[in-house]
């Protein structure tokens, strides 16, 4: 209930500083990179193993089967009319060889919803 | 068996540090935090960038070259490893997300190799679409939230080069905290004040070290304080407890013994006592610098030895411990203090805010005087601010403004007021204003009961009252005795069984107002009836409905009797009477009667005793405690709004915080730093700004304080100087010549109608005895010569002070007067000498000020500060005195003005007392300007 203002406080940030930080993040994105190159010469087998109940919806239940668990899902997807900023998705993560799906908002600017929805404006047309 | 765990069980800061705080900034939003998961690591870090080009978390990833994390459990995906849903690679530089082509159903899938895997191709995931984790620097801000501008702007303030240092550090010392950063070595100076803090975290890098500084010189001060070789005399306390009398010299620069301290008495032992050893606490100290000492064992005490004791100071951390903790409270907890206080108190720019409020029609309260314009004025205003300010010069009115500050609050429903000061004295002196605005009695805590319990306290003594006397015996006993005590009071300076009558007549007039109704036993309601004659014949007053007052008070000082004791906690725990207390009761007297109790039987007593503690302090309106008491664990689950600081320029910042942190919305501090501020015995804390109170850097940040303009106590001839000197000459005089005429009292004042003088001296200064004070033997005999015209022409002992800046002085000026003094020596052993220091907060009729420095190549030392200058010169109600060398004070400036003042109307005047003549000493020049 309460509100405190300020002045607008304006962050100095050193450029060297910026820039070796920078610099830093790159190297480690790099490394990363390289090391799994040269680690997984063989590609390794297909394992998303995604079950494809999640795409009947979640208004049925799912249990067991796959030891697949919908969690915290009850009504549909679909953003509310009127648009809101956010979209709802699923997040599908796996817990040991259980999976499990969770709720989650994403920003509707976010390129990752914004593919998922050209396309089914994309099919809807055709 | 030492110091009976005062603070057992009890965390400070409310838990303290939340395991999940961003280990930069402190941030613990769950939403906004994950935890590295390199195992020797698996520090919490948040997604926000601070004052930095990446975030938090981000920046310890590329510092550290750790990749793993996990989100919090509270969380919206829960405590989850981030990993690639296909390989299970958890190297977030490689990890992000992507999405199924037609349902909004996403997974996290590493860049390499899984993101270029063919098979996945034909499943339904759209692969062009990969979105990293870390995007901008920041991990993707919809799955781990940057924390608010408020949580960021509350968050400590941690810049890259402190990143770097501490990660540097972690490297070494997994466990190190920013803190370990700014640990100066020990021959540093340690870090200064400032005046506007970054956050809480700078707040408490700053003065962490000088209290740590501060803590130690006493604890090194108090611990060296061993004396041996002392003899004893025995006695019995009214609670049966073994008490222990020995004089205990006061020596220069050292300590003050004050009650409620602990020392531990020893005996070596001989052919027939064994070596014994005891604690206890100082309960009294005599003029005569004895000391009662109240045992904590009483068995095996070798009550037939007297002689070849030692004892020794045990030093408690207590008070500095509750100053750190407050300070973390501060920092890490977002409730402890508004958001706008926190702001506010660090010194950063905030918008004014005003409280919304209904005012009162009237902003006086029942029970206290009339209020005068400015302090109207500063009722008004506080109750519209959340913090403020009020300037009390000598004489204003301070404590009764605050108590009808303390009264509005209290009215407006918001819960408890905290109500605290730095010393034991002023909260008494608050307390009992506020307890006189009237007291609404709360169902539990019957004040009945503590009219009854008379009978076996200690006053029954006090009013010569027999154990198991009739209550009617009682009243007539207790009104004679306030008789006896308006008669003789002034004569015999018994300050004490004056404010005990008038507690009492108090506690009288809470019976009245409204008791168990119908729930008393026959004895009580007999009990009642008395008081409510006696009481409306004593006072005459109406019974109104007021606020019920609960003083807090340390542990150690719960045996030292208080004029306002009945309004203690303790006292009200012990005496409260009902049958569901009867248990605590029972208990309560097997531990008097045995002095122990069985370990089951004290688990028991002690969990009731809290019990009942909390029911009465939380059915309070109004809590009133020192600051450091402010953090006693009997308190920690309370939460107080509404805070006042009296005498606030006399505690240090850290001090003044114990009280705030409880979730404070609205503060008020009352003080007045013209007058002195907190003692700091370590000079290196001192030299680093620990003396410069919460008030005084409020007021350098530009808050206004509210001053309080009317002065009642000095004679206007009096306040003038002080007034034109110390205060722009705002100080208006509420009194005036007539009522501080001193009619019948034969004086050689030089100026009729100005009952002051400068005594010009010109003796030598000299070193004392111990070689660390000074003391100027002729000042010494003029003092005396002054005290004995005095009496003689009618002045009562207790009317009289003396003051004298240095220790060697005082002792001198007591023991020369006592073997010199033309009248009876008990005379001048009632006569009270003490450092101007001892006398800040309070006055006497005639003030004799003996400034000791007489050497013209050296400086005056203690006099030099304006501010004891200031509390010297006002503590006088009708005349004061002030004996000097002026050519060697004329050298400093305000001196000079002083000198001056009392030159301008000829009463700068030398020769016998019986012969004073205008002195036409010469001034020096003033060195330099006073500012
Ligand atoms: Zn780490
Ligand atoms: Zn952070
Ligand atoms: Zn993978």
């Amino acid at each position: 209930d309460e509100e405190v203002h300020f002045r607008q406080r304006v962050i100095e940030m050193d450029p060297l500083e910026e820039a070796e930080f920078e610099k830093e993040l790159k190297a480690l994105m790099q490394e990363s990179l390289d090391s799994r190159k040269l680690e997984l010469r063989a590609r390794p087998t297909l394992n998303m193993a995604i079950p494809m109940n999640i795409f009947e919806g979640p208004t049925k239940d799912h249990h067991g089967r796959g030891g697949f668990e919908v969690e915290s899902g009850d009504e549909t997807l679909d953003e509310e009319p009127g648009g809101s900023k956010e979209v709802r998705v699923k997040v599908l993560v796996k817990r040991g060889s259980k999976q499990q799906t969770k709720q989650m908002y994403i920003p509707r600017d976010c390129s990752l919803v914004q593919s998922t929805k050209q396309k089914e404006a994309a099919e809807l047309e055709e | 068996e030492e110091t009976g765990g005062d603070d057992e069980g009890f965390e400070y800061g409310k838990g303290g540090y939340a395991e999940h705080a961003c280990r930069y900034c402190g941030v613990t939003n769950p939403a906004c935090v994950v935890r590295c998961n390199v195992p020797s690591c698996r520090k919490w870090f948040c997604n926000s960038r601070g004052n930095t080009s990446g975030s938090h978390i981000v920046n310890h990833l590329v510092r550290a070259k750790h990749k793993e994390v996990c989100l919090h459990k509270d969380s919206p995906l829960g405590e989850t490893i981030l990993e690639c849903y296909n390989c299970g690679c958890r190297n977030v530089f490689l990890l992000g997300f992507i999405s199924a082509k037609t349902e909004s159903v996403v997974v996290l899938l590493c860049r390499e190799p899984c993101l270029s895997v063919n098979a996945l191709k034909d499943m339904n995931w759209d692969l062009s679409q990969w979105c990293p984790l870390i995007d901008d620097r920041c991990f993707l801000q919809w799955l781990v939230k940057v924390p608010s501008e408020q949580e960021q702007l509350r968050a400590r303030q941690i810049s890259a080069q402190q990143i770097n240092k501490v990660e540097e550090l972690w490297k070494t010392n997994p466990d190190a905290t920013l803190e370990d950063l700014e640990k100066p070595g020990v021959d540093d100076e340690p870090q200064p004040v400032v005046l506007k803090y970054d956050d809480a975290y700078q707040y408490q890098n700053v003065f962490a070290p000088l209290i740590k500084l501060e803590a130690d010189y006493d604890k090194m001060m108090k611990e060296s304080q061993s004396k041996d070789n002392l003899t004893i005399r025995w006695d019995i306390g009214l609670n049966k407890k073994r008490v222990a009398y020995f004089v205990f010299p006061k020596e220069d620069n050292e300590l003050r013994l004050v009650p409620g301290d602990e020392l531990r008495l020893r005996y070596s032992g001989d052919a027939v006592h064994p070596a014994w050893q005891s604690v206890g606490h100082v309960i009294k100290l005599t003029a005569q610098e004895e000391v009662a000492l109240e045992l904590r064992a009483s068995q095996g005490v070798p009550v037939d030895v007297n002689h070849g004791f030692s004892v020794d100071f045990v030093w408690k951390s207590t008070s500095f411990d509750r100053m750190q903790g407050a300070m973390k409270s501060f920092a890490v907890d977002e409730t402890s203090v508004s958001g706008y206080i926190y702001h506010h108190l660090l010194g950063h720019e905030v918008e004014v805010q005003m409280v919304r409020n209904t005012l009162p029609r009237r902003f006086g309260a029942p029970g206290l005087p009339e209020l005068n314009a400015s302090q109207v004025f500063a009722v008004k205003s506080v109750l519209q601010k959340p913090i403020s300010l009020i300037q009390g010069p000598p004489g204003t009115g301070k404590t009764v403004t605050s108590a009808a500050i303390v009264y509005h609050m209290a009215k407006q429903g918001q819960g408890q007021v905290l109500v605290c000061a730095p010393s034991n004295v002023a909260v008494d002196q608050l307390a009992e204003k506020i307890s006189a605005t009237g007291l609404k009695l709360n169902e539990q805590s019957s004040l009945v009961m503590i009219m009854l319990d008379l009978f076996n306290n200690e006053m029954w003594r006090l009013f010569q009252i027999k154990p198991n006397s009739t209550v009617a015996d009682t009243a007539t006993a207790v009104t004679e005795h306030q008789q006896r005590g308006r008669d003789k009071s002034r004569e015999k300076g018994s300050a004490v069984a004056e404010s005990a009558t008038k507690g009492l007549v108090k506690v009288g007039r809470c019976g009245i107002r409204r008791g168990n109704r119908g729930k008393e036993q026959p004895r009580r309601r007999r009990l009642r009836v008395t008081c409510r004659k006696r009481c409306s014949r004593i006072h005459g007053t109406g019974a109104e409905e007021g606020e019920q007052v609960v003083r807090l008070s340390a542990k150690s000082r719960e045996a030292v009797s208080s004029p306002v004791e009945h309004l203690t906690l303790h006292y009200q725990v012990r005496h409260l009477d009902t049958s569901e207390k009867s248990e605590l009761h029972k208990l309560q007297l097997l531990k008097d009667e045995q002095g122990e109790l069985s370990s089951s039987d004290e688990k028991k007593y002690k969990s009731l005793k809290r019990a009942t503690e909390r029911e009465i302090s939380q059915s309070a309106d109004v809590i009133c405690c020192t600051c450091v008491s402010a953090g006693d664990p009997r308190l920690a689950n309370f939460r107080f709004r509404q805070v006042l600081i009296d005498e606030s320029t006399q505690a240090t910042e850290p001090e003044c915080l114990i009280p705030l942190v409880l979730g404070v919305k609205q503060v008020v501090l009352v003080g007045d730093h013209c007058q002195l501020g907190p003692v700091i015995m370590c000079k290196k804390a001192a030299r680093a700004g620990l003396a410069q109170s919460l008030f005084e850097r409020l007021v350098l940040l530009g808050v206004k304080p509210i001053r309080l303009q009317v002065q009642y106590r000095m004679h206007p001839a009096l306040s003038e100087f002080p007034s034109n000197s110390f205060y722009e000459g705002t100080l208006q005089n509420g009194v005036t010549i007539n009522e501080r005429q001193t009619s019948g009292i034969d004086f050689p004042w030089p100026v009729p109608n100005r009952p002051m003088f400068f005594y010009v001296q010109m003796g030598q200064e000299e070193i004392s005895a111990s070689g660390t004070s000074y003391l100027n033997r002729t000042e010494a005999a003029n003092v005396e010569k002054l005290v004995t015209t005095f009496l003689r022409s009618g002045v009562v002992p207790s009317q009289i002070g003396v003051i004298t800046p240095y220790e060697g002085q005082r002792a001198y000026i007591v023991n020369y007067m006592s073997r010199n003094g033309a009248l009876r020596q008990q005379l001048y052993k009632e006569i009270e000498v003490a450092s101007v220091d001892s006398f800040q907060g309070r006055e006497k009729d005639y003030i004799i000020l003996s400034c000791v420095r007489s050497n013209e190549h050296q400086g005056i030392g203690f006099l030099n500060d304006p501010r004891r200058l200031n509390v010297a010169l006002t503590r006088a109600r009708y005349g004061i005195v002030i004996l000097g060398n002026p050519k060697v004070l004329s050298k400093q400036p305000l001196w000079n003005g002083l000198l001056t003042h009392y030159k301008e109307h000829e009463c700068l005047v030398e020769g016998p007392l019986n012969n004073l003549k205008q002195s036409m000493v010469q001034f020096q020049k003033p060195k330099k300007i006073y500012n």
